[in-house]
């Protein structure tokens, strides 16, 4: 099964890869505040840029009067959607035609950027500009719609009053099809009613997967200038704040990637949402304009965009005595937000669902997507495959009406690795469910079939999943080998997923030099950025970079030899005859490198005419040689014959390698054939008084093939359980139906979970290496995170569905109490 | 307005707006940026520093309130050879991922230790309860601040 290509892909002895606590190259910058984010860039003579935002939640300018506004003392420039500068403002920074005009007069969410752009002296001059403004506009407001289920009623009011052509990369939906709010995406697999014949039992339920805001910590801000230099021909533009869309950003000003200067490497978290706001993209046009810096920072208020919009789902499952699943019929209602809305969530989703990991070959999946007023997702989630969890719900159900452990009726339905038509276990879901069991001392019960010691009803929810992007992404990769160092150059950025890192042991692993000998070179010039989505960042750059080291390795070896036989001339301090090299006669072959001396070293003969053998000081004149901490290039069969890197090699090299593991399993299949798997567990204890949950405990047994840095691997997975728990027990978007404003963008009464409420996690990794990335790596990606696991629980515990946020109030409610 | 603080063991005359917070002074009058501006909210954290002994969330303290405070941002912790310690733990541990509100734990971690040089895990929770980070990477904290105690100690 083991997929182990390229250089080195079957290595079984890894010195570095697998180490847990090596510091992170830029921590320390981190930690101690040095590291400077968009938001945290301060220049002389700066400016401050603001956008209008939408006091309605659709609404259309008729007029504004910027008259007023503009003669406030330090407001420099008011820009507004007529504006031709504003107006041929293209591209796209995701890499696609604008779907929109880049600001306009409309805005189909509160909070939403419309109208104009304030540039002023400092931040409450340009917002005192914008109270003005708003007095002075006038508005037509239309009906707003924040419910997916009222938007689809025949004689609901038209949201969308302005419609653009939409871009989306990757949606099947036809503009054509739409009707009234609503438009439809269908997929249909083998015969959905016959499958339904053959069944002994048919469940249907509800499963409402909840909005569920970003996760980014840092409000995105930038800064941007244009320098125009004696030495450097040309005008410049420098944005910080851009971070890995730098050359993106760019190019909307017509401004090549290499003279869009970027310095600034921390992006902070996205999580999948990558997509650049406004305030990352507008400074270039406003510092052209007034000729000075301008900053232009959101508020975390202004950042409570999607990470998974609402989506309401009816299941209809037929299966077997035995638990066998013969028909799947999906119908959902999906929230498709505002224009430009990611397709992920909605359409996107039925390619690559959960469905297709069964035996079950009658498949259905109707979809209605709904336009609302209710927000935006960028790109995709963290939850991404996102409807994963109506699955794992229909496998509790079945579970508890057949009275059989839900594993079991898991492993039941799960084909194997070549196709749905595959019988077989996946070798990676048995080894996590095995170790799995045993981690959360596993033993099934009904729901509501057992109590703790205090009283409290105890519930315990399974999942599986598989990851489902591996590794597909190319990686362009350079090394450079000077002065006894390998330099890893590379543009970043910094995200939080220690990519980086990892390709730094990654490159210790391959060269047999330590973690610390691994010097990282952070420019934006570098062409190499281990970005590429979560996991891939991590597991396919390696791979490239693996080969990449392999290169390196050569030339080094070879170099070794060359200046072995051709000594480099000294320098203007050296005196008499070179001293004498020990690997001088040695071929490549009979040559390696190690991190260190593995022996003492062998008297070298003093040449004719040189100084005596040891008899000196060590490192003196007739002294043995120095002791050695660092690597050396020794001979195999010898190791006492070695010689320091950094004197073996003198010269400066250089390897390139660009290139991508081959295709992963799981992506020539999309999702029909299967490889790594990774499974989640839950205990509850739920207090049928106070409806109460408390999350006992939470398990992971992943598998991504091979750990390459497991202190950051287990961060991750505490982070997707904690990103889990957040949405089924405290977070909510709230709006307000009337007006269809939302109410709690802000971080008081948008909970997030603190170090007081979240719970253990309990992890192991197997490492059955049937990745296609470096060693036999997968990724985890966001495969971990869930939207029903604690939900599954909770009904374990108490035998009733409470949709997420499972709130006191809600499950009190399902359980007839209040 | 003119103000003075004794910032990181200097005396520091500042110049500022009246409705600056003290976040934003030092940002925007210092170039200081571990100070981090996150939630406005003083929810998150995210721009903690020490006044006159106690941790506080700077974006909720006006820059005028502080004239005449001993403050004590993460550039200072940074800059004492007596907290190698705690940030060297802080980076083995990967008590960070965007890194972005990390700075914020590192203060309130410093304002612990110096009123309790051996916490426990509990402890270390406890005063760690007014830090958001959405990177979850929470349970690494108390395990760092927990090392650097001891080799502190040691």
């Amino acid at each position: 099964m083991a997929d182990l290509v390229g250089v080195n892909g079957q290595r079984t002895d890894f010195r570095v890869v697998g180490k847990p606590n090596l510091p992170g190259k830029a921590s320390m910058s981190l930690a101690t505040g040095v590291a400077k984010f968009g938001i945290d860039y301060v220049l002389p003579g700066m400016l401050h840029a603001k956008f209008l935002r939408s006091p309605y939640a659709n609404a259309k300018i008729i007029s504004m009067d910027i008259s007023r506004a503009k003669s406030i003392p330090g407001v420099v420039d008011i820009v507004t959607w007529e504006d031709p500068e504003l107006k041929n403002l293209g591209g796209s920074p995701m890499g696609g035609p604008p779907s929109r005009p880049y600001l306009d007069n409309y805005a189909d969410q509160d909070g939403m950027e419309v109208g104009c752009i304030v540039v002023a002296e400092d931040e409450d001059i340009a917002e005192d500009a914008l109270r003005v403004i708003l007095q002075d506009t006038q508005w037509e407001v239309y009906d707003a719609i924040v419910d997916p289920n009222k938007g689809r009623e025949s004689n609901a009011p038209i949201v969308r009053q302005v419609r653009y052509t939409s871009f989306d990369m990757f949606s099947s939906v036809k503009p054509e099809d739409q009707k009234g709010n609503v438009n439809f995406a269908t997929t249909v697999q083998g015969d959905v009613e016959e499958g339904f014949k053959q069944a002994d039992h048919i469940i249907e339920y509800e499963v409402d997967l909840p909005a569920f805001c970003g996760h980014i910590p840092n409000p995105p801000s930038s800064v941007a200038w244009w320098t125009k230099e004696p030495y450097r021909d040309g005008e410049w533009l420098h944005v910080e704040g851009a971070v890995q869309r730098r050359d993106s950003v760019g190019r909307m000003y017509g401004v090549p990637d290499d003279r869009t200067i970027q310095e600034g490497i921390f992006q902070g978290g996205k999580y999948c949402d990558w997509g650049m706001r406004k305030s990352q993209e507008i400074t270039p046009l406003l510092a052209k304009r007034s000729g000075r810096p301008v900053r232009c920072a959101q508020e975390r208020e202004e950042t409570f965009d999607f990470l998974m919009n609402e989506r309401f789902i009816h299941m209809k499952i037929g299966f077997t005595n035995d638990g066998l699943i013969t028909a799947i019929d999906d119908f959902s209602i999906a929230d498709g937000g505002i224009q430009g809305n990611s397709s992920f969530g909605t359409a996107n989703d039925q390619g690559y669902g959960p469905y297709y990991t069964t035996r079950c070959l009658n498949i259905r999946q109707q979809m209605e997507i709904v336009d609302t007023n209710t927000g935006k997702m960028y790109l995709s989630g963290q939850h991404c495959p996102f409807n994963w969890d109506t699955l794992t719900v229909g496998l509790h159900i079945i579970a508890e009406k057949l009275n059989k452990d839900v594993i079991d009726v898991a492993k039941l339905n799960l084909h194997g690795p070549d196709s749905q038509e595959d019988p077989r276990v996946v070798p990676s879901f048995e080894a996590c469910i095995e170790t799995g069991k045993k981690l959360m001392n596993w033993e099934w019960h009904k729901a509501g079939a057992k109590r703790l010691p205090d009283g409290r009803l105890h519930g315990a929810g399974f999942r599986y999943q598989i990851c489902p992007r591996h590794a597909f992404s190319g990686y362009d990769c350079q090394l450079e080998y000077r002065g006894g160092k390998i330099h890893l150059p590379t543009q970043g950025p910094i995200t939080g997923i220690f990519a980086v890192e990892c390709n730094a042991m990654i490159i210790a692993e391959e060269l047999n030099v330590e973690y610390d000998d691994v010097i990282v070179d952070y420019d934006w010039r570098n062409k190499f950025t281990p970005v590429g989505g979560g996991s891939d960042g991590t597991t396919a750059s390696g791979w490239a970079m693996k080969e990449c080291c392999a290169k390196l390795k050569k030339m080094i070896l070879e170099q070794a030899v060359k200046e072995a036989e051709n000594p480099p001339a000294g320098g203007m301090f050296s005196f008499g005859p070179p001293q004498p090299n020990p690997i001088k006669g040695y071929t490549i072959d009979e040559l390696d490198i190690a991190p260190k001396p593995l022996a003492e070293p062998k008297p070298v003969p003093a040449p004719p005419g040189g100084m005596p053998g040891f008899g000196g000081p060590p490192g003196g004149f007739g002294g043995p040689p120095a002791p050695v901490n660092e690597p050396v290039v020794y001979v195999k069969a010898d190791p006492s014959i070695f010689k320091a890197l950094s004197g073996a090699v003198t010269e400066t090299l250089v390897a390139n390698f660009s290139g991508r593991p081959p295709a992963a399993i799981w992506s020539l299949g999309m999702g029909k054939m299967l490889d790594t798997m990774n499974t989640a567990y839950c205990e509850v204890a739920v207090d049928e008084e106070t409806g109460v949950v408390e999350i006992l405990r939470f398990g992971v047994v992943a598998d991504p093939g091979k750990v390459i840095r497991p202190t950051s691997l287990e961060s991750q997975i505490d982070q997707v359980m904690y990103f889990s728990q957040g949405c089924q027990l405290f977070e909510e978007f709230i709006y307000d139906d009337a007006t269809g404003l939302r109410l709690n963008n802000n971080m008081i009464e948008y909970k997030k979970p603190t170090v007081m409420d979240v719970p253990r996690v309990d992890k192991h990794f197997e490492e059955t290496r049937s990745g296609n990335a470096v060693y036999g790596a997968s990724g985890v990606s966001h495969s971990m995170a869930n939207t029903h696991l604690v939900i599954c629980a909770i009904y374990n515990a108490t035998g009733v569905w409470v949709q997420p946020p499972a709130t006191p109030d809600k499950l009190l409610a399902a359980l007839g109490k209040i | 307005m003119t103000i003075t603080l004794n910032l990181n063991g200097n005396p520091t005359e500042l110049d500022v707006k009246t409705n600056y917070t003290l976040q934003e002074a030092l940002q925007f009058k210092l170039g200081l940026t571990g100070a981090k501006h996150m939630c406005n909210k003083g929810v998150c954290g995210s721009c903690t520093v020490i006044k006159d002994g106690r941790a506080v969330l700077s974006c909720q303290i006006l820059a005028v309130e502080c004239d005449g405070s001993t403050v004590e941002t993460v550039e200072g912790i940074a800059a004492q050879p007596k907290w190698k310690p705690l940030l060297d733990a802080y980076c083995k541990w990967d008590a960070m991922q965007c890194g972005y509100c990390t700075p914020g734990f590192v203060v309130s971690a410093k304002a612990l230790l110096d009123r309790n040089p051996t916490p426990t895990e509990d402890e270390c929770k406890e005063s760690l309860a007014g830090n958001i980070c959405i990177c979850g990477t929470y349970p690494r904290h108390a395990q760092a601040i927990m090392e650097a105690a001891l080799a502190m100690n040691n």
